[in-house]
């Protein structure tokens, strides 16, 4: 008698395809956290080795039986024992084992009434896991590729992907990261006090980049890099939603989230950058922008007033606006003022020389580009001259725009960009012709 | 309408480079042709097999799996029904097995009496 092993999954016809989404990613993530506790951090790469094995079980085993009922509960399990056969295999030193072993098959037994429920447990062994992934002793490239790996479940080929980077050049941060986690004895605790502070900022700096390198856009549009937004929003809301967060930690979420909602509305179908004042507001996801709103509200509780604040706002206020034209520039332009003065870089000048441009004209605009001429940070960003051929276009100074746009295409820009710069002169030219 | 077996068998190795994500994506693709060929009606039963190497029987004698030297090992099988094995081999076709380096092999299975 042959038992039907596909009902599982067929009684649940709205999980096509089967899972929560990212689920194994996730799950990994949390049991990476988890067993990295139990074992140690020394001994990071067996946790993510038996949550590998534990996935691969699943993936064999899922596919002739359909999902269980508590996918994440299966997966824990597994895990759990495979950890227990590489602690009897002497993988792990000989005084942790008996301890280990009773954790290990005690998990498994039902919760006691004065027990923390096995999910809070896991999101705090997540929390540990990203301030030890965090940690100001490791550079903020290394914690960002650590924190993918171990918390978000990528592979080392996805971040390599994501990074443009080649897969030995992440492997080998990787492998150094950890051997710094190891030689550091950096702790699996959660800092308190004056040193919670200082390791939050930390955490969010990480957090922030690994942001940016899913968000910039001359980086070029791939699907994996903006997974990295949402894994950056994911964690930084995990930090959000716990017993230290702060109101600098919402003010990133409200950042991350308004910015990521705008993702599907920046390109076109074939791939092309639309700017701001192009975009069709109504493909912009409303759920990132009300999880936005909502953390922005908790932002402003405190006293504090960080960049992640400042930027967050000009997101809002862009956001805000139903149309380009209902923007509030003077807000945005003194909350590019506040910025400056937060994080004086000529990347912020720059950005603020597009609001002086809607307040005060474009030739104020120029005025405040010339002075960022020849600022070695931005010698090669391609986007100091095509602001500058915008406003000279807005100026009808069309040969001059044709100029600017022409030097900007000379600097370093993806293929997209170069599209749209070119897109720019032609249709200059046009409107000279016509 | 006679059924048959596909007999699905892997290089279980392939599998560990894959990351979660790819996994999952693999998961879910195997997940939906179960699905479809559920809705379809022809889908009788499916198992996988345990991961160990399982025994082998002959006469009294009794040894470990047979497949120690092979790469290819056999995970599980699918039971369908079809009408004839070209009707068999096209309802296997898109089974991602396939897409995913393994291979399948499909035998009728005799009527028992009794039944159609």
């Amino acid at each position: 008698m042959i038992s039907d092993g596909t009902g599982a999954a067929t009684s649940a016809p709205e999980n096509v395809g089967g899972s929560v989404e990212h689920l194994f990613r996730h799950e990994s993530g949390r049991i990476v956290s988890y067993l990295t506790r139990l074992l140690g951090p020394e001994h990071m790469d067996l946790a993510e080795e038996v949550v590998q094995e534990a996935l691969l079980k699943a993936l064999q085993s899922w596919s002739y039986s359909g999902i269980p009922a508590n996918p994440a509960a299966w997966l824990l399990q597994v895990a759990r024992n495979s950890a227990l056969d590489a602690i009897r295999h002497r993988k792990v030193s000989a005084d942790k084992e008996p301890a280990l072993v009773a954790e290990l098959t005690a998990a498994s037994r039902p919760l006691r009434p004065y027990e923390t429920s096995p999910d809070a447990k896991l999101r705090d062994d997540e929390l540990r896991m990203i301030f030890m992934c965090c940690h100001p002793e490791l550079s903020p490239e290394a914690s960002v590729a650590l924190s993918l790996k171990a918390i978000g479940g990528f592979s080392v080929r996805e971040i390599a992907r994501a990074f443009l980077a080649d897969e030995g050049t992440i492997a080998q941060r990787l492998v150094r990261a950890k051997r710094q986690i190891r030689e550091k004895r950096l702790s699996f605790d959660l800092p308190s006090g004056f040193e919670l502070i200082r390791r939050l900022d930390s955490v969010l700096e990480v957090f922030y980049l690994m942001f940016n390198e899913g968000y910039d856009a001359h980086q070029g549009e791939d699907l994996i890099r903006h997974d990295l937004c949402f894994e950056a929003l994911r964690l930084a809301r995990l930090v959000a939603g716990s017993s230290v967060s702060a109101p600098g930690v919402h003010a990133l979420v409200a950042l991350i989230a308004l910015q990521t909602a705008r993702l599907p509305a920046r390109t076109d179908s074939v791939g092309d950058l639309i700017l701001l004042d192009q975009q069709d507001r109504s493909r912009w996801d409303d759920r990132l922008i009300a999880i936005g709103f909502d953390h922005f509200d908790r932002s402003i509780t405190g006293r504090e007033v960080s960049a992640f604040h400042v930027e967050a706002a000009i997101a809002a206020t862009h956001t805000r606006a139903a149309t380009p034209q209902e923007t509030d520039w003077n807000l945005v332009l003194s909350l590019y003022d506040q910025l400056l003065q937060l994080k004086p870089s000529p990347v912020v000048a720059l950005n603020r020389s597009v609001a002086v441009a809607r307040v005060h004209g474009a030739q104020a605009a120029l005025d405040q580009l010339d002075k960022l001429d020849g600022d070695p940070a931005l010698r090669n960003y391609y986007l100091l001259p095509a602001v500058r051929g915008q406003l000279l276009a807005e100026m009808n100074q069309r040969g001059a725009a044709v100029a600017a746009y022409r030097q900007a295409l000379e600097l370093s820009c993806n293929a997209p960009e170069q599209r749209f710069l070119q897109r720019r002169i032609d249709q200059i030219r046009e409107a000279d012709s016509g | 309408m006679p059924n048959y077996m596909l007999l699905l068998y892997d290089d279980p190795t392939g599998w560990t480079k894959l990351s979660p994500q790819e996994m999952q994506t693999a998961l879910e693709k195997y997940i939906a042709w179960s699905q479809k060929a559920t809705s379809e009606g022809y889908l009788r039963g499916s198992h996988r097999l345990a991961e160990d190497v399982g025994k082998v029987m002959r006469g009294a004698k009794v040894t470990d799996g047979p497949y120690s030297e092979t790469k290819e090992i056999l995970g599980g099988y699918f039971l369908i029904n079809a009408a004839n094995y070209d009707q068999a081999v096209q309802r296997s076709l898109d089974h991602p097995h396939l897409e995913y380096g393994g291979t399948i092999e499909v035998r009728q299975t005799h009527p028992m009496h009794g039944e159609e």
